[in-house]
């Protein structure tokens, strides 16, 4: 096996390897692992994947010997007859880029962590997650085939509904944490609809088979795109999905700061970065991936500006400049999207890290913002302005609109069930023995 | 060792380790369950020499779960026999050679064992009585499986209704995942949870009607797996709480830190999470259904999807929320060291399924004795 490719394997299976080993340890063991535990076995894992994503970036750029570009084929994960699932990792300025940034940010993160959740109830539970989180950043990053850059992608949205909730004895992160996972799991049957389409049409999940696309119908193309865009748009926050956002600030600061400021806030951004040969052909989705872009700047920024807390003005911040990158994509500026990537990532995450003690100065040094007069009576007497305003500090009622949507699937459910009820009840025998309940009452005294 | 006969020892020690687990955690105790028979079944149902042996065997089976079953549920008691009636008529079709009843024997059998709806009353009951006996008629249902794929999904009959049965079997995914959103209680999850996989699995074997057969077994492998893990967490917690409300926070974690990771794990790796073995069997099952219907496949990525979220919110509930105190202690030394190595089966299974999958379909094709006595 060449270098290129145990680095690879090192920065993706490392931290894998390192959450694995944690957990089987908690779920083993008697005793709670130690913090000084928890940190070597998570920290050596994240080390090692900055340290493997650098040499492979290295050897990219050629600074090893001949240039390492293209796809780098580890053989078949999965071979069953002619189907395939490519065990097949990329290497281009996308994939070290956002590697070697991740590897970086969450490592930075992970020690800020340490600090920051110092005998925290849950501070093994958040070092796992950051291992998991790691992992599928990884695979994201040098995914070559759809199928495994989805499997990345959905460790990504497991981790961060977990850190939403991480401070789960209270209502309201559990309620955020189900409303984001519900937001990335309906987006992702998109995802997987048009990678099962892909693999049909093109006969790979490989990226380099998207090359191929212009010669589907403009129907396929554009049918298969809109469904990348809809995976991306429950990722990165997008109109009409962003009410997740926000609520998404209940878990712990470094949690935002890695997933909602730098990272996987992104992620939408560079799946479409990443299917751009797809894209680039589908002039339908492209039209409408500038106009929701847009409409997603203007309403982060609006929202940014009425918000009165510090995370959530934050959050939408981010949403209008990650709105304006999804245009530029759009656009076809893919490079002005990968650096404007790279720096707003640098910069939020300054921000998120730095926001209870930007906090702490609002309050106790007097640094609060000040409200200018002329601003206030703009508001106060411009009709537009006023209502602009109201509909901001209301979010344009966003989760409204998508409760509207959910309320009658769970009508349906509802319905179903009492169907399901009758069938059973006709199906069943009439019992004559004790139900399990009725013989747990030893337990129930124990609660 | 052939390949073939690798694939088979594979499924065998699989197939027997779920169907163990139970018991090594504690919750199937004595002679209930007959294991030791039950084991040996499963080891002739691999090894017989024609088809008709096979589905004798995995009615056997069948009708030793209706014994075990019987002072625990009626109901499922029922089932089962209806289930080993259903196997022995396979079992006469593949002796006389008529593909037909072969097939309908069979593929009644497997419904009532996982549960497809609406003949699942037998499958529901024992998920609400006893998560643990439920975990082990699943793990023997693999060996059914297996001898329909070896020696009926060949036929005709098989391949003339198999979008069909993708159809049906991908309504019969959605129809349960939507009913495990509103469910109430934790044992009305699982059961739900339960039956949403018989629907997969029946679009599975749909879609092996066309040739997809690892698609199937490891659909299968996955459920059975999963399913007995969180089987046995549902048990393991109602032991020590009685039953569990889903309309409140319950607020677990706290005291039962262990066993709410080993639930949403395994709650996990039922619905597609990456790094287990639900993620490629999914994988597998979406390409294989593609050809037989786009709409079922799109019902079926939907039906996941729905369990999972119904998962987590389940999870929430149970486990999240203010803390409760609880004098019950958490998982024990056996009931962890179940549920790791059902967690490890279920990693390598995801990690590296060609070991197993690969080799899988060229089994399948060739139904020859695995044993030459000669």
């Amino acid at each position: 096996m060449s270098p290129v490719k145990v680095a690879l394997a090192v920065a993706i299976a490392a931290p894998f390897a390192s959450a694995l080993w944690l957990g089987i340890t908690v779920l083993l063991r008697d005793l709670r692992p130690s913090e000084r535990e928890v940190r070597g076995i998570i920290g050596a894992g994240l080390l090692a994947s900055v340290g493997a994503s650098a040499f492979v970036l290295l050897s990219w750029l050629g600074a090893l010997g001949a240039p390492a570009t293209g796809d780098i084929a580890f053989g078949s994960w999965l071979r069953v007859g002619t189907y395939e699932i490519p065990g097949v990792a990329r290497l281009d300025a996308l994939s070290v880029t956002l590697s070697l940034l991740g590897a970086l940010l969450t490592w930075l993160v992970a020690r800020f962590s340490e600090t920051y959740l110092h005998k925290e109830p849950g501070f093994s539970r958040f070092f796992v997650l950051l291992g998991v989180f790691a992992t599928g950043l990884q695979l994201v990053s040098f995914a070559g085939a759809l199928d495994v850059f989805f499997a990345g992608w959905e460790m990504l949205g497991i981790s961060s509904a977990f850190f939403i909730g991480f401070f789960h004895e209270r209502a309201e992160p559990i309620r955020s944490s189900v409303r984001a996972f519900t937001t990335y799991r309906l987006c992702d049957a998109g995802f997987l609809i048009a990678m099962v389409a892909v693999h049909e049409y093109l006969g790979s999940t490989r990226f380099a088979a998207l090359d191929q696309s212009a010669g589907l119908t403009a129907l396929q193309v554009n049918t298969i795109a809109a469904l990348f865009l809809l995976a991306a748009m429950g990722k990165s926050a997008m109109l009409p999905f962003s009410g997740w956002l926000p609520r998404a600030m209940e878990g712990p600061t470094p949690s935002s700061a890695l997933f909602y400021g730098a990272l996987s806030i992104h992620m939408g951004l560079f799946l479409l970065l990443r299917i751009w040969s797809l894209l680039e052909v589908a002039p339908v989705v492209r039209g409408a991936a500038v106009v929701i872009g847009l409409a997603t700047a203007v309403y982060g920024a609006s929202v940014a500006r009425t918000n009165t807390d510090a995370k959530g003005a934050l959050a939408h911040a981010t949403l209008a400049q990650v709105g304006l990158i999804l245009a530029e994509i759009a656009l076809g500026f893919t490079t002005i999207a990968l650096v404007h990537i790279g720096c707003h990532a640098l910069l939020r995450i300054f921000q998120y890290l730095r926001a209870p003690n930007a906090i702490h100065d609002a309050h106790r040094l007097g640094h609060a913002r000040v409200v200018h007069a002329h601003q206030a009576a703009r508001v106060e007497h411009g009709k537009w302005h006023r209502r602009w305003y109201v509909l901001s500090v209301h979010r344009l009622r966003l989760d409204d609109l998508l409760d509207a949507v959910v309320s009658p699937v769970l009508a349906l459910a509802r319905v179903l069930d009492r169907v399901d009820q009758r069938l059973r009840g006709k199906t069943t025998l009439p019992s004559a023995l004790p139900t399990v309940r009725e013989e747990l009452t030893l337990g129930q005294v124990t609660q | 060792m052939t390949a073939n006969q690798f694939v088979a020892l594979s499924v065998f020690l699989i197939g027997g380790i779920i169907f163990w687990m139970p018991r090594f955690a504690g919750h199937v105790r004595g002679f209930q369950d007959f294991a030791l028979l039950h084991v040996l079944l499963m080891a002739v149902s691999l090894l017989a020499p024609h088809g008709s042996w096979a589905f004798v065997a995995v009615a056997a089976t069948s009708a030793l779960h209706a014994v075990s079953a019987f002072t625990i549920s009626r109901t499922g008691a029922v089932w089962f026999v209806a289930a080993a009636l259903a196997s022995i008529a396979a079992a006469i079709g593949v002796h006389l050679g008529v593909p037909l009843l072969a097939f309908l024997g069979s593929s009644l059998a497997i419904a009532l064992r996982v549960g497809l709806a609406p003949v699942h009353a037998g499958v529901s009951r024992l998920c609400e009585r006893s998560p643990a006996l439920q975990s082990q008629q699943l793990a023997t249902a693999v060996f059914l499986l297996v001898a329909h794929l070896r020696y009926i999904d060949h036929s005709s009959v098989a391949y003339d209704v198999a979008a069909w049965l993708v159809r049906v079997g991908a309504i019969l995914t959605l129809v349960p995942a939507l009913v495990a959103l509103v469910q109430r209680d934790l044992r009305g999850f699982y059961r739900a949870a339960t039956v949403m996989h018989g629907g997969m699995l029946f679009a599975a074997m749909g879609a092996a009607g066309r040739g997809h057969t690892a698609a199937a077994l490891m659909v299968m492998l996955t459920t059975a797996a999963a399913m007995t893990g969180l089987g046995l967490m549902v048990q393991a917690l109602e032991e020590r709480v009685g039953a569990v409300s889903l309309l409140d926070a319950g607020g677990r974690a706290h005291a039962f830190p262990k066993l709410a990771a080993s639930f949403v794990i395994f709650a996990g790796a039922g619905v597609a999470m990456p790094g287990t073995a639900g993620f490629i069997a999914d994988d597998l099952l979406l390409h294989a259904l593609w050809e037989e219907s786009v709409w079922g496949t799109a019902t079926v990525i939907l039906g996941s999807a729905v369990l999972a979220i119904a998962a987590l919110s389940a999870f929430a509930k149970v486990f999240l929320g203010a803390a409760k105190r609880s004098v019950a202690p958490d998982l024990r030394r056996p009931e962890r060291i179940a549920a790791v190595v059902l967690l490890l089966m279920l990693v390598w299974l995801g990690l590296t399924p060609g070991i197993v999958l690969t080799p899988a379909d060229a089994f399948f094709r060739s139904p020859s004795a695995l044993l030459s006595l000669g």
